[in-house]
């Protein structure tokens, strides 16, 4: 019955990891551009919607808030430095995100202090859900439920809109897109923005489970690009299935072996790009 | 955020008042008896533990600019980032005592602390720490290396004791422990308890340095039906674990202890409404009723508008402490500081304490504090109340310390 639990905590905790990873998945995908800085807008996100809330905003004014403060200095934060390195060899994509990745840590260290802080959840999701001898918190279900719409949200703006038709063909071929009369540096904003605004989207959801503190950022990166790279760089339902992977065997490895929790993923990473360079879905 | 600022005003001051001499002449003094006074502060500033070290990095350079002048020297501090890992721990320190440091304060996790003591043996040096493993006053012991906090055994006796009197009926426990030599420790003493005691010992999960991840850990705990769920991580470690465990809705379930929080800085970061009902240990709280806390505690909210936390607190009282050694010394050579600092008693921030000359381990009260409704906090920092303390600590026999 453990493991059953197990597997149910593994399956929200999941889509927590997709929602992390996808504007990761996103900006690489569809801008091939190595950002090592999204962890920092989740990190943004998370203390946003912290600062939101004791400023008096309900929570559910204060994530959407977030989010959307996130994506526009991320769109600012593109247009005045990232796109200048695009052209350019991924090493230097690492190199200028990294930098910007560190900055907005310490920055947050200034403005907000060292210490880190408690987000509640909403009042009407405060409590838990009880079914025999499992019990899961009701915000953690709102997540699930959430992420998961959010989910079927972008793939059909992604996938099934015109908008989405003309960011898919600016990102293979902004030649061509420009000369059809379409603005591609501004699609390439645009697709910047999303990305990380749904990193500060995960961010601000994250908050009432982990609380804020200044090193977040750095935790939520790593488990970003082990769900990319897992699911296929670029890949949407990969990004998908790899978190929910990710989520359910770390969940399961807290009963099997708990000490060899993480050890277990990143492994698992390894062996996957070992035997699947391009990740469970990755594109060729 | 008015919080927030008074702690970065705090920083500067205290980087201002007591580092800001230029390279050449701390390089200089370092090295010559005529020049500042150099105490190195091995702190992680940076990484999962930075808040403690930052705090930290603050009473050190309080503990610098209270002193102002020491054997006729003016003090400075030297903050050393360890990140909280070993290896740069070590080389740090290598080169700090390169440039001629003998005396450090800091190291505020384990294993950063037990490397770093015996390096300073090894050179003649000086290292008093506040963190927790019983080796480092016990197995690894050495002439160099000295501590004030109470260590893992004495923080499971002061918290799980009392709680076991207190509460005849909770006869199942659950822990949560860090794999490193910290949760060992911890985890080895309150199982000794347990046996002792009569107590089910109902499961334990294990989990790395780097998780943030509790979900699972909490998942098997709510499995086990304890009546009692101890945890033994430590820092925002402990946070994560605590706040995670009250969103599961245990606090209603199970009585939660968390034996070795890290103080005030913590309540601040999870809120009252979290921490009521809480149990918490811990070495040092800012209503102690000593004479050197009182004081403390008033110069600090006067000068940086802040309530020192259980960081500032520790590394102000060791480097002190080792101040204090170099002047009844007369010198700040590591010899004389370490004869110094052996046996020595003095009024500290928990009242009388004393360093026990075989083992170099400051005997001292621990605490037990249980959190408080935000509706009875009497100020903002009045986050819990003190329902017991006292002094547990195994002899240097027992904890194994043969001194070279």
């Amino acid at each position: 019955m453990t493991y059953l639990f197990q597997i149910l905590n593994g399956l929200g905790l999941g889509m927590l990891y997709f929602l992390l990873a996808v504007g990761l998945s996103i900006i690489f995908g569809l801008l091939q551009f190595v950002n090592f800085a999204h962890g920092a807008f989740y990190l943004l996100g998370a203390y946003l919607a912290y600062e939101g809330t004791e400023r008096g905003l309900s929570f559910w004014a204060a994530m959407p808030l977030a989010a959307l403060l996130v994506a526009g200095l991320a769109g600012l934060t593109e247009r005045l430095l990232l796109r200048r390195v695009y052209k350019l060899p991924h090493t230097f994509h690492i190199l200028v995100t990294v930098g910007l990745a560190l900055v907005v840590q310490e920055a947050v260290i200034i403005v907000w202090g060292p210490i880190g802080g408690t987000v509640a959840p909403p009042e009407e999701l405060s409590g838990v859900m009880i079914a025999g001898d499992f019990i899961y918190p009701e915000y953690r279900l709102f997540v699930i439920a959430f992420t998961a719409v959010l989910a079927a949200g972008l793939w059909w703006l992604l996938d099934r809109t015109r908008l989405g038709a003309i960011v898919r063909a600016g990102s293979e071929s902004p030649s061509n897109m420009a000369l059809l009369g379409y603005d591609t540096l501004r699609i390439n904003t645009a697709i910047f923005a999303l990305g990380a605004g749904l990193a500060g989207l995960a961010g601000a959801l994250a908050a009432p489970i982990r609380g804020v503190e200044p090193f977040m950022g750095v935790e939520a990166l790593g488990i970003a690009f082990v769900v990319v790279v897992i699911g296929g760089m670029g890949s949407y339902v990969g990004a998908l299935a790899a978190g929910i992977l990710v989520g359910v065997v770390q969940s399961l490895m807290a009963t099997l072996w708990p000490e060899g929790a993480r050890l277990v993923i990143y492994l698992g990473m390894a062996a996957i790009i070992m035997a699947m360079p391009r990740g469970l879905f990755g594109r060729a | 955020m008015r919080e927030r600022r008074q702690f970065l005003k705090a920083s500067l001051a205290g980087a201002l008042g007591v580092s800001g001499l230029p390279l050449s002449g701390f390089l200089r003094g370092a090295l010559a008896d005529d020049g500042p006074l150099v105490i190195g502060a091995p702190l992680p500033i940076s990484g999962p533990f930075a808040a403690n070290g930052k705090y930290a990095s603050m009473g050190a350079a309080f503990a610098a600019r209270e002193a102002g002048k020491v054997l006729g020297r003016p003090v400075t501090v030297a903050d050393i980032d360890t990140e909280g890992k070993p290896a740069p721990a070590v080389r740090k320190m290598q080169e700090a005592m390169a440039q001629g440091t003998r005396l450090f304060a800091g190291g505020i996790l384990s294993s950063e602390a037990l490397v770093m003591g015996k390096e300073a043996a090894k050179s003649d040096g000086v290292f008093i720490t506040t963190a927790g493993a019983d080796e480092i006053t016990g197995s690894d012991c050495n002439r160099g290396t000295f501590r004030w906090t109470v260590p893992t055994f004495g923080a499971i006796a002061q918290t799980v004791r009392p709680l076991i009197a207190q509460m005849p009926q909770a006869k199942r426990w659950y822990t949560i422990t860090p794999q490193y030599v910290f949760g060992e420790g911890l985890l080895g003493a309150a199982k000794a308890v347990f046996q002792e005691k009569g107590i089910e010992h109902v499961g334990n999960s294990y989990h790395s340095l780097a998780e943030k991840e509790f979900s699972g850990y909490l998942t098997n705990a709510i499995a086990a039906k304890p009546d009692v769920l101890l945890l033994l991580n430590f820092g925002s470690q402990s946070s994560d674990a605590l706040r995670q465990a009250v969103s599961f809705g245990l606090k209603k379930r199970m009585t939660i202890v968390l034996a070795w929080a890290s103080g005030l800085e913590q309540f601040e970061a999870l809120g009252a409404d979290l921490c009521e009902g809480v149990y918490f240990g811990a070495q040092y709280w800012h209503v102690i009723d000593s004479p050197l806390n009182k004081a403390l505690v008033a110069k600090v909210r006067e000068t940086a508008k802040m309530t020192p936390n259980y960081s500032f607190a520790g590394s102000y009282q060791i480097t002190k402490l080792l101040l204090d050694a170099a002047t009844k010394a007369g010198g700040a050579e590591g010899p004389a500081v370490i004869k110094a600092l052996e046996g020595m008693r003095y009024s500290g921030l928990t009242g009388e304490e004393e360093i026990r000359a075989a083992d170099h381990q400051t005997i001292k009260d621990y605490y037990l504090l249980k959190g408080k409704a935000k509706s009875a906090m009497a100020d903002k920092d009045d986050f819990a109340d003190i329902v017991h303390s006292g002094k547990s600590f195994l002899s240097p026999e027992a904890a194994g310390c043969k001194m070279a």
